[in-house]
């Protein structure tokens, strides 16, 4: 909310250091965004009229003007500035001035020309952000004012009001705040209210009918008429004064009910008298009942929604908005001011299911002050009177009781100390408390504390012990250290094992992605049964993922946009199960380019990510079978298998247009890589025997598998085969038919005994038994 | 002279004049080989007299030694001149041999260093899921139905009624549900807001929260443990400040404000934490749920704090745009490797 320091003024004496008022604010709790200047305080500026123009002898940009400043003698004054005409009124420093920024005037010749001053912009002046060019000034502005009694010098602060402080949406409330903080005298209230020449009260008849059919949401209303009211534009000091807090002017009777919201904090509503017919009832809405709001549109109230109603209809959403049909307009004569309490969960609630918050459902959902709906009510009679030309006695009408003060809370002093780990003073936090509008009562055996009626949030100990801490400085408290030993929890070891396999995938040329948990309309079909969010902000974020892989293709895609040789991204993170939502943490990764993004002087071959790069990343990570199988969207598929259960699976997708080479992606389930670590994990005794290796060379059909190979090799079960390595492959391409082709590999033979050193000839025995097997299961054609 | 002493200046100049490491030998079999002619003054040695003996022995052990160290000499200096000859013309100003390596994300980075300083500090990690009750989320935290800080209009719901949780204060109720106090953990994840997406605002961000639950927990030891923390992090000379804030959940309730000359703009007071001292209302409501009074309130007292990753990273790092994180644009992930 924003706050005029003028207006402040009015109510608390306050140093004329804004910025350390608001560094005592911020540190209190009420934070300050935004401290803005209005208006001017120049010395020598004043009002002056331009009598002479004519062009500069020696400058076409500039003219020299003659002005009458009311000093009794012309001044010339030199200028840039075009947008003026002989007889204007305009602004003018003085030699001497001083203006924003620190720009100093003094007499000068300007191109040869003698220049007495200088006539100023609106920005010069720092009253807009207009720099254009003079500013021009309204025909009534007298000849020598000072400009500082045209834009009096005013500080608007910005304050950020956290949701349990209601009291403080309003000047007075402010005041009151900082009164108690700087231990400053507050100005009386009552003194705001009986001013005005016209003082309106509560002992006129009370004969206008109200009846409350929905106590719990409203428990207290009051009505009071307006007899004879003029409506029109509001006088000046209103209009700037409610302009001067960012809101705008309507007409006198709404500005002087906005105003008093901003001075008291009540909201006030006004109804055009003449447009009720009967009594005021407050009621809860029927289900389906229609209302024409202020703002023009029409909405569906429900039996929740309290509505102000008179005999026949609806005539306002009670602390909410008003209607448009029983509004104040130029036409109004007589005008009924609501000043009522409503529960704050109802406003709350209406506001929100209409969508529709205000001024006041904002203040009336954080608790209005009991004690300040009949003041304002009659310092908004007492205005309206004053700027409205309305005749007193007003005549009044009331149902339903105050909704009465807060109960008491007690205070330990030695919980006080315990929370704050600090020692205060009983007396000290007696200070304080009493300072903020507590009273103690001395009766009970533990201090009993009588909470003011605008101080709801008050509720238990906790809230009074904050209170004390925030005015008694909390820079004032120690930092102590406490330690614990605590030992690992499952958490830890989830963060650990992520943790090093992030490590392992950026060793491996991973860049780590982070990509939203909600995925775009545009994937949700491709999502089988991904769980839609009821009330998505926009259709790039509708569904819960139950894949990393959408997000890291759009990843994929902004980095081929972006013109990346070599993408190789993972991202760990959760997916959400269709339907239920559970839970699980997934690794995917996604490949697309060149195997090197970085060019190479000793000419390292060129060649783009394939299917057995990811293998190879996979691979590096734990012991997993891939088994070849078949998917939409995919050109090659293998599904991942850990054991016996599939984990994951990975593929090279079909081809899409905005890729130039294939795109590679696997997701797999980061538990069972947590498995395969932990498996894995375990000495192993180190050979102390040489190895003897062996290769075999040989075609085999087009068909034929390297697993074929490996499991005919393996079937021969024999115990000095230590390891098999395939480490050439080629097609024989010389014109023939795809079936006709054959396939060369290579493969190297790893022979040991770890008991002792192997010679050549069972070496050779056992190697001769396997390229027999080859020759007879799979029919491979040796080549020696 | 003595023939030996002839033979060793002999031996010398031979050496000495070896054109390459192949004539080298040769004098070396010529002269140590075991038919070579120092072997065979051993030999001699056998039929000299017995007065003779010491004298030439001596000798004939310094012409060993003298031609051995002349050819290991000799033979060092020829591999050292071929090595030379080997990278004469080697350009060490080349680049040297690209090697693919990946980045972790800056956001990864920042909660592993945070991390890391909560453990030093004896805080072990917790975890709770995204998809939250209203329960978890709003009433156990002391914000029921209709307050003013439950903000529906800013939480993403699903069809069910569950929602994703605005904040990862919600592993605070869910500690204490699973454990009786003493308490003190720290959980990294992801909230979600219902937020305009622009510079500084994202649907999805990553948080720190931590609790600690003890007996007499006070705001002296919150205010120990984060600014220890944020000096950890920002350093040592970091200017450290609590200010009151409102949360529904913590009473009294702090924002935490830094200056460091380690950021950019140092002299300006910059947001970085919300924290407070856990609300008995939070105790009570985590006791309904446990159906006991493990929490006592009049026994325990806690405090707990919440960081924002996504606003510390970009603080840090100096990223003028939250929106970065979520772009993966290679080019913006690899600055941080």
């Amino acid at each position: 909310m924003k706050f005029s320091v003028n207006w402040l003024r009015e109510f608390v004496e306050l140093s004329p250091r804004i910025d350390a008022l608001a560094e005592l604010l911020t540190m209190s709790g009420i934070e300050i965004e935004a401290i803005e200047k209005h208006g001017t305080d120049f010395d020598h500026v004043v009002v002056a009229q331009i009598t002479e123009s004519k062009p500069h002898p020696n400058a076409d940009r500039l003219t020299v003007c003659v002005v009458d400043d009311g000093s009794g003698t012309k001044r010339q004054i030199v200028c840039g500035a075009k947008n003026y005409r002989v007889g204007d009124k305009v602004p003018l420093a003085l030699p001497g001035a001083e203006l924003t920024g620190g720009l100093k005037i003094g007499a000068s010749k300007l191109r040869g020309v003698e220049s007495e001053g200088m006539l100023c912009s609106a920005k010069e002046l720092g009253v807009a952000e207009d720099a254009a060019g003079l500013l021009i000034l309204s025909p009534e502005a007298k000849i020598g004012t000072p400009i500082r009694e045209l834009f009096p010098p005013d500080t608007i602060l910005d304050v950020e009001i956290t949701p349990n402080r209601g009291d403080l949406l309003s000047h007075f409330g402010l005041a009151r705040e900082i009164a108690a903080l700087t231990a400053n005298k507050l100005r009386d209230v009552a003194a705001a209210v009986t001013g005005g020449r016209t003082a309106a009260d509560d002992s006129g008849s009370y004969n206008h009918g109200v009846k409350i059919s929905a106590l719990s949401e409203c428990p207290f209303y009051s009505a009071r008429r307006i007899e004879n009211v003029r409506v029109g534009p509001s006088p000046d000091w209103l209009r700037a004064k409610i302009e001067s807090v960012g809101i705008r002017s309507i007409n006198n009777v709404v500005d002087v009910s906005n105003f008093v919201m901003l001075e008291l904090g009540q909201p006030t509503h006004a109804f055009d008298a003449d447009k009720l017919s009967g009594e005021i009832k407050v009621r809860l809405a029927r289900e389906g009942e229609k209302f024409l709001a202020l703002d023009g549109k029409i909405y569906p109230l429900t039996s929740q929604n309290l509505v102000i109603a008179d005999d026949e209809r609806a005539v306002g959403i009670a602390g909410v908005m008003g209607g448009e049909e029983s509004g104040v307009t130029e036409s109004t004569k007589d005008v009924l001011l609501e000043s009522a309490y409503f529960s704050p969960a109802s406003i709350r609630r209406t506001a929100r299911d209409l969508n529709l918050p205000s001024d006041a459902s904002y203040r009336f959902e954080r608790g209005v002050d009991p004690q300040m709906i009949l003041p304002a009510s009659r310092r908004a009679a007492n205005l309206i009177c004053e700027v409205a030309g309305a005749k007193p006695p007003a005549t009044f009408g009331v149902a339903g009781k105050l909704p009465p003060d807060p109960p008491d809370v007690s205070l330990s002093y030695a919980r006080l100390d315990r929370l704050l780990g600090i020692q205060i003073e009983p007396a000290t936090a007696d200070a304080i408390l009493t300072r903020f509008g507590l009273s103690k009562s001395d009766s009970a055996s533990r201090p009993l504390w009588k909470i003011p009626s605008y101080r709801r949030d008050l509720q238990r100990e906790v809230d009074l012990i904050e209170e004390i801490i925030r005015a008694h400085g909390i820079e004032k408290i120690p930092s102590a250290d406490r330690s614990r030993f605590t030992p690992l929890s499952e958490a830890d070891d989830n963060f650990d094992f992520e943790t090093k396999l992030r490590r392992d995938l950026i060793a491996l040329g991973l860049t780590e992605a982070r990509t939203s948990s909600l995925i775009a309309r545009s994937e949700v079909a491709r999502a089988n049964g991904a769980i839609e969010l009821r009330n998505p902000l926009s259709e790039d974020h509708v569904a819960l993922r139950t894949s990393l892989i959408a997000g890291l293709l759009g990843a994929v895609a902004r980095n081929i946009r972006a013109g990346a040789e070599r993408i190789a991204l993972f991202e760990i993170g959760n997916t959400f199960a269709p339907r239920t939502g559970e839970q699980q943490r997934r690794l995917a990764i996604a490949l697309c380019g060149q195997v090197a993004s970085a060019k190479d002087w000793r000419g390292a071959k060129k060649r783009q990510l394939d299917f057995f790069d990811l293998k190879g990343a996979l691979n590096a990570l734990g012991a997993f079978e891939f088994r070849p199988s078949k998917q939409a969207g995919f050109v090659l598929m293998a599904e991942i298998f850990y054991e016996t259960e599939q984990i994951g699976y990975a593929g090279q997708l079909s081809v899409t247009t905005s890729a130039t080479a294939p795109i590679l992606v696997a997701e797999i389930d980061l538990a069972h890589i947590a498995q395969a670590k932990e498996d894995a994990e375990r000495f192993k005794e180190m050979d102390r025997y040489p190895e003897v290796t062996r290769d075999i060379a040989m075609f085999v059909g087009p068909k034929v598998t390297h697993a074929e190979i490996l499991r005919a090799i393996a079937a021969a079960n024999e115990p000095l085969l230590e390891k098999v390595e395939l480490f050439d492959l080629f097609m024989e391409n010389d014109g023939k038919k795809a079936l006709e082709m054959k396939k060369s590999l290579a493969y190297s033979l790893t022979y040991r005994d770890k008991n002792r050193t192997l010679t050549s000839e069972e070496v050779s025995a056992v190697h001769a038994r396997i390229r027999e097997r080859l020759r007879n299961e799979i029919g491979a054609e040796l080549r020696e | 002279m003595h023939p030996l002493e002839q033979l060793c200046d002999d031996a010398l100049a031979q050496i000495a004049s070896a054109p390459d490491e192949g004539v080298l030998e040769t004098v070396r079999v010529k002269f140590l080989g075991r038919s070579g002619s120092v072997s065979e003054w051993s030999d001699k040695m056998k039929s000299l007299p017995k007065e003779e003996k010491p004298a030439v022995g001596k000798l004939l052990n310094e012409v060993r030694i003298a031609i051995t160290a002349a050819i290991a000499a000799r033979g060092e200096n020829f591999r050292t001149e071929k090595e030379s000859a080997a990278v004469a013309n080697v350009d060490l100003s080349l680049p040297g041999t690209p090697h693919e390596r990946g980045a972790l994300h800056p956001l990864t980075q920042m909660l592993d260093r945070s991390i890391a300083i909560f453990r030093r500090m004896g805080f072990a990690l917790a975890e709770g899921p995204d998809i939250e009750t209203e329960w978890h989320c709003f009433d156990a935290l002391n914000t029921p139905a209709d307050h003013p800080a439950r903000n529906e209009q800013d939480t993403f719901y699903l069809p069910d009624g569950r929602l994703l949780r605005t904040h990862t204060s919600t592993v605070q109720i869910r500690t204490m549900e699973s454990a009786p106090p003493p308490i003190r953990v720290i959980a990294p994840g992801a909230a979600y807001r219902r937020d305009e997406i622009d510079a500084t605002h994202t649907t999805q961000f990553h948080q720190i929260e931590g609790l600690y639950v003890d007996e007499n927990v006070s705001v002296a030891d919150l205010k120990g443990t984060l600014e220890f923390f944020l000096r950890e992090l920002f350093g040592a000379d970091t200017a450290v400040r609590f200010r009151p804030h409102y949360f529904p959940f913590t009473e009294p309730s702090f924002e935490i404000d830094v200056k460091s000359s380690a950021l950019k703009g140092g002299e300006q007071w910059v947001e970085v934490c919300g924290c407070g001292m856990v609300h008995p209302a939070v105790f009570e409501a985590v006791n309904q749920s446990r159906r006991d009074n493990a929490y006592d309130p009049e026994k325990w007292t806690g405090f707990a704090f919440g960081l924002g990753m996504d606003r510390l990273a970009m603080i840090l790092f100096d990223i003028p745009d939250i929106r970065l994180f979520a772009q993966n644009d290679l080019r913006f992930l690899r600055q941080f490797a």
